[in-house]
């Protein structure tokens, strides 16, 4: 089971520039936090809470057989993330060979927020998706990394 | 500005094509309205076209969610309609669940939330989606009652056009407060008749203007919801003056005997049993048309338009031209579950495009039988309708009828529909000297003098040829078992009626 490639790249995106607006030097996990929560925002108002945690919960089980350091990570009833702070060292602990914990939890995850977005995709359309992620981060200048997306879908 | 000057409500396009002419021009801004029906009768989708229609950055449209389908779904299934614009989302249109409220407060909260999103938004359109699911909890009537009407007050109050859609049961009519308060109510219906599906859909209220009353029937394609009028569209056209044209066959025989032709603007009705040559008799009355500069159109559901042309060239008539010149559209309405009014509306879509002046329904039998089964039992008003309609807007409509051979009766048609024609051609065999022959009457002509003569005529490469004179040495012509006369005075030029007006 592979993610999206096109998700994943966006994911990365997503990271990147909520990592450049922090503008400092919080762990990896916590950019991935942000585009979580500001997916949460977005998404439970249109999806209704339920409707958002369903789908987060998808997205972290298809994150965590591709992600073993998320196992912990969990989905609370209110579609937040819980557990995402031991993401890092876990992830080292089971796949030392993969690199730095912060590389690790950087593509942890890349991974849990392209899977939230892939189910998006499937079920909204590439068209929508990415609508509602412009929506959500309307001056991200991803634009170009977008039409890259689009094209390849 | 004067004292007595009114106010004047807007009217906001539906999104649905036919929906507006029923509604009387379009939905009344600001207006609070409900749309109800069953699962499944096309509420959503309805509401959806209305909000794609109206919505824009400035004056957006919030689509409020609460239980039942959900948004995701919703809009995974609706974005498959044509009038569906991922552009205007979320910007203009703006998806809000609010199914957590609606879960684990009350109804206050409820009204609080819409409250605070409709404040922040300034919307032009609110849809809540089902309103139905929302007020399902146990509730006072004081409380619901009392919801509705701040809701709707609020709504009205910051200049929304608002739609609650609900699955209501046509019982709840009666006592549901909120058709007391809603300006406009939408009943979408949908029934099983034998195995076909019928739509229909009724304005049951709509304050500060008129609707056009009664059942539309409705139908969901990929495009959305299309409504097709009980008028047709045709309300506010008024009718051509009487014309004193008259419309050949180019059969100069039976011109005569039609006192010239038809008269432009009637319904003609030629009725006969099989292969009497009454669809041959069509074709020559729509190429004639066209020779005569008359653009035509042929609504058929016995054959292809292809194997109509064809047929037609056998009679050395080319329809094959015209229609690529534009001067003629062959129309093939053969599938089932047809309402007439959808029918209507491919007829008049085709009248309206090529400016047709001569129409053919060929035939009814075939036209009935593309309806659904429960169009069937309005046949005879569902034509009145059409013929009214069309007539009235100056086209002349020949329409062919099978009528069972017998030679005991002498029937116009079995659909008991002749009080709606204006003129009435009859072709039957005939057994004459041990051949089976052909005669043609004129029956009736409303507003104008024809024939009395009974005519033999055979149908020819050249179509249907009237041979001879009247035929006046039989009697019994139309028991089709006539009977030899000794009387012969076929020297008889044929016999007009003088001045006076048949009416049959």
């Amino acid at each position: 089971m592979t993610t999206f490639p096109e998700m994943r790249y966006l994911a990365r995106c997503l990271l990147a520039y909520e990592a450049v607006a922090s503008k400092t030097s919080e762990p990896a996990e916590s950019a991935a936090l942000r585009v979580y929560e500001k997916l949460r925002q977005s998404l439970g108002a249109f999806a209704g809470v339920a409707g958002f945690q369903s789908l987060a919960f998808r997205a972290l089980t298809q994150a965590k057989s591709e992600a073993p350091g998320l196992f912990a990570v969990q989905v609370a009833a209110d579609g937040s993330l819980q557990g995402l702070g031991e993401f890092g060292p876990q992830l080292v602990e089971f796949e030392p060979q993969l690199g730095s914990d912060k590389d690790q939890a950087s593509e942890g995850g890349v991974i849990l927020i392209a899977r939230l977005l892939g189910l998006l995709l499937v079920f909204l359309g590439e068209a929508l998706t990415l609508r509602l992620v412009q929506s959500v981060w309307p001056n991200a200048a991803f634009d170009d990394h977008n039409s890259e997306v689009r094209r390849k879908a | 500005m004067s004292i007595q000057d009114k106010v004047t409500i807007n009217q906001l396009p539906t999104g649905v094509p036919g929906l507006d002419e029923i509604m009387g021009g379009g939905l009344p801004e600001f207006s609070f309205n409900i749309i109800a029906g069953a699962p499944g009768s096309g509420k959503t989708t309805l509401a959806h076209q209305f909000v794609f229609a109206n919505a824009s950055p400035e004056r957006p449209a919030l689509y409020f969610t609460v239980l039942g389908e959900s948004s995701i779904k919703m809009l995974r299934y609706q974005q498959q309609y044509k009038f569906f614009d991922p552009a205007k989302l979320p910007g203009s249109i703006r998806f809000i669940n609010l199914s957590q409220v609606v879960l684990e407060k009350d109804l206050g909260a409820v009204l609080e939330e819409i409250t605070k999103e409709v404040t922040k938004a300034n919307p032009a359109v609110v849809v809540v989606d089902s309103f139905r699911t929302m007020v399902r909890k146990p509730q006072s009537d004081m409380d619901l009652q009392s919801f509705i009407q701040r809701l709707a007050l609020f709504l009205a109050s910051w200049q929304a056009t608002t739609f609650l859609i609900g699955e209501y049961a046509e019982d709840e009519l009666r006592d549901n407060p909120i058709f007391t308060v809603a300006d406009g109510l939408l009943w979408l219906r949908q029934t099983n008749e034998r195995n076909s599906i019928v739509r229909k859909l009724q304005i049951i209220k709509l304050r500060g203007q008129a609707s056009v009353p009664g059942l539309h029937t409705f139908r969901i394609t990929d495009a959305g919801v299309q409504a097709f009028s009980r008028t047709f569209g045709l309300t506010g056209h008024l009718k051509d003056p009487p014309s004193h044209r008259r419309l050949c066959f180019g059969i100069p025989e039976l011109d005569k005997m039609l006192g010239g032709g038809v008269r432009e603007g009637d319904s003609v009705l030629v009725a006969g049993s099989s292969g009497t040559g009454k669809s041959v008799l069509a074709t020559q009355f729509i190429a004639e048309g066209i020779r005569q500069g008359e653009p035509g159109i042929v609504a058929v559901f016995e054959e292809r338009p292809q194997a109509y042309a064809e047929r037609a060239s056998t009679l050395g008539l080319d329809l094959e031209t015209p229609q690529k010149d534009g001067k003629l559209t062959i129309l093939y309405l053969r599938p089932l579950d047809l309402s007439v009014d959808e029918t209507m509306h491919s007829i008049l879509d085709a009248v309206q495009k090529i400016g047709a002046r001569r129409l053919v329904i060929d035939s009814l039998a075939g036209f009935e039988m593309a309806l659904s089964p429960g169009f069937r039992a309005d046949f005879r008003e569902s034509l009145y309708r059409m013929i009214f309609a069309l007539t009235g807007i100056g086209v002349t409509i020949l329409s062919t009828v099978e009528v069972d051979e017998s030679f005991t009766e002498f029937p116009f048609s079995t659909y008991s529909i002749s009080f709606l024609t204006d003129d009435i051609i009859r072709l039957r065999y005939v057994s004459i000297d041990g051949q089976l022959r052909k005669i043609m009457v004129v029956i009736k002509m409303r507003g104008g003098n024809h024939a009395k003569d009974i005519r033999e005529y055979e149908i020819t490469s050249k179509g249907v040829v009237i041979l001879g004179k009247r035929l006046t040495e039989y009697q019994g012509l139309i028991s089709g078992i006539p009977v030899h006369s000794d009387r012969s005075d076929s020297n008889e030029e044929p016999s007009q009626d003088t001045g006076i007006e048949r009416r049959t």
